[in-house]
């Protein structure tokens, strides 16, 4: 039964979710369709559930990192860097959440926030301009007829996104817009196409119990 | 080593050096390369145009957090630039747990200019439960039972004629990730008719543009550019049109140093 039952609530929600968007008349006996059903019941569940994923993750990378810092294990500095700020901008954000008319506590939050957690965030993206750069001069040589393609294009865009690559050639900025929205859109169509139906087909196997990854064990 | 390999192989270091030094003068000295504006940036513009500032109430969901700031923030200041600017009153709501404090310093900045929280715009904070949340916010937008000010939504009159997500004049999403627009498109547009548009930060626009070719985002801000594109549509001056300059100059210098390597690869093959 350990198998059994976790296998039927997966076949009868999914079944649920399934129709719920396809689907419009009453199920008989409950009085009430699928769609009906879904935002009434299984929707808060879904959110409560997702939400309670990130605390217990939350909880899990605390427990980790404690235990770095408490064994000393190599580069712990850098684990109690990880405990302190994120009980330090917990703690803050639960006060804030508690008393959200009180003007010091909403100003300390945004202190905080605005000189601490911004720029570092920013600091961390904005970094990836210089990899990139570096990458993309390593990277792109015209080593073979795919590569060339790939570099001519990629420079089209890189010009043709940014003002100034209307000032070097007019037509930069038309044959950018026309490769993100014929040739690249062929290509995200058919990914997302290509990924949808593979979803469609890993959920059919999920809903049917021939895959039971998700159970855990062997 | 001869100067042909020498060149296909500069220390990353001069690459860096360069590339900040050509980021940060324009920024200090704006150079005001013109700028054309695409249809997905007008399409936005000409739907906030087209809105009633008596009736109508747009969602703008603040889905990004400070690392994606530079790139897509200036779009969400110079859409409700043009929301204030017509009058049309929005309410605000994150599905990432950064947004209300993005969200927060727009406020801000608006009542110190005389518009009022509760009448002009509202914000219900951060919903958690990522798609789901969106689903279920958008079957049920009083789920969001208090806004970030702790005030319950039936005592917020901005909230009175709101159900569902349908129920708004628009949506506009300003998203950097995952949940994003794709989540709303999923949870919103498709089964429920909800008209949607979206900020999307540049790395995401080639993934996005199916959708707008289909009809599903109505308009599109396409990253920093999208937002100083939409401030030369308004006529208000922002922070996108200032760091496009230095975007032009980091694009031509990375060109520059790709064309360098491949002078020097071909070079090198010849030998």
């Amino acid at each position: 039964m350990r198998r059994e039952i976790p296998l039927l609530i997966t076949f009868l929600v999914g079944i649920i979710f399934l129709f719920g968007p396809i689907t419009t008349g009453n199920i008989p006996v409950l009085e009430m369709s699928f769609r009906q059903i879904v935002s009434t019941y299984l929707s808060p569940w879904t959110t409560i559930i997702t939400a309670f994923a990130i605390g217990l993750a939350s909880i899990n990378l605390l427990r980790l990192h404690g235990s770095y810092v408490a064994r000393k294990r190599s580069g712990w500095i850098n684990s109690a860097a990880l405990v302190i700020s994120m009980l330090f901008f917990t703690v803050a954000r639960i006060i804030r959440e508690l008393r959200p008319t009180d003007p010091e506590v909403v100003a300390f939050y945004g202190r905080i926030f605005d000189n601490i957690a911004a720029p570092l965030s920013g600091a961390m993206f904005a970094i990836l301009a210089f990899y990139i750069a570096s990458a993309s001069y390593r990277a792109f040589r015209a080593r073979s007829l795919e590569a060339s393609v790939l570099l001519v294009a990629a420079i089209i865009v890189m010009l043709g996104a940014a003002p100034v690559g209307a000032l070097i050639w007019d037509y930069f900025p038309s044959l950018q817009r026309w490769l993100l929205a014929v040739p690249n859109t062929a290509g995200q169509r058919a990914i997302i196409i290509g990924a949808a139906i593979g979803g469609f087909a890993t959920s059919l196997r999920i809903l049917f119990g021939l895959e039971r990854g998700y159970l855990g064990g062997d | 080593m001869n100067w042909a390999n020498k060149l296909q192989s500069i220390d990353r270091r001069i690459i860096y050096t360069i590339l900040l030094i050509g980021l940060t003068i324009p920024l200090i000295w704006p150079i005001g390369i013109p700028l054309a504006v695409n249809d997905t940036t007008r399409a936005v513009y000409k739907i906030i145009e087209d809105l009633d500032p008596a009736t109508d109430v747009v969602l703008l969901s603040f889905d990004y957090s400070p690392a994606s700031a530079p790139d897509i923030h200036p779009s969400a200041v110079a859409i409700v630039e043009h929301l204030t600017k017509r009058g049309i009153k929005w309410v605000g709501v994150s599905f990432w747990p950064e947004g209300p404090q993005m969200s927060e310093g727009i406020m801000r900045n608006l009542e110190t200019r005389g518009l009022k929280y509760g009448v002009d715009f509202i914000d219900l904070g951060f919903m958690a439960g990522a798609e789901n949340a969106i689903a279920e916010f958008a079957q049920n937008s009083r789920v969001i039972t208090t806004d970030v000010r702790g005030t319950h939504i039936d005592n917020l009159p901005l909230m009175n004629n709101i159900t569902t997500m349908k129920d708004f004049a628009f949506v506009i999403g300003i998203s950097a990730g995952d949940p994003g627009y794709n989540a709303f498109i999923r949870q919103a547009v498709d089964p429920m008719g909800v008209k949607f548009a979206a900020a999307i930060v540049t790395v995401s626009v080639p993934a996005a543009m199916p959708f707008y070719a289909s009809g599903q985002l109505r308009g599109m801000l396409q990253g920093l550019r999208g937002a100083a594109e939409y401030e030369s549509l308004t006529g208000v001056a922002g922070r996108g049109a200032a760091m496009m300059d230095a975007q032009s100059i980091g694009h031509l210098i990375i060109v520059a140093f790709i064309a360098v390597g491949n002078f020097a690869y071909f070079l090198s093959k010849k030998k």
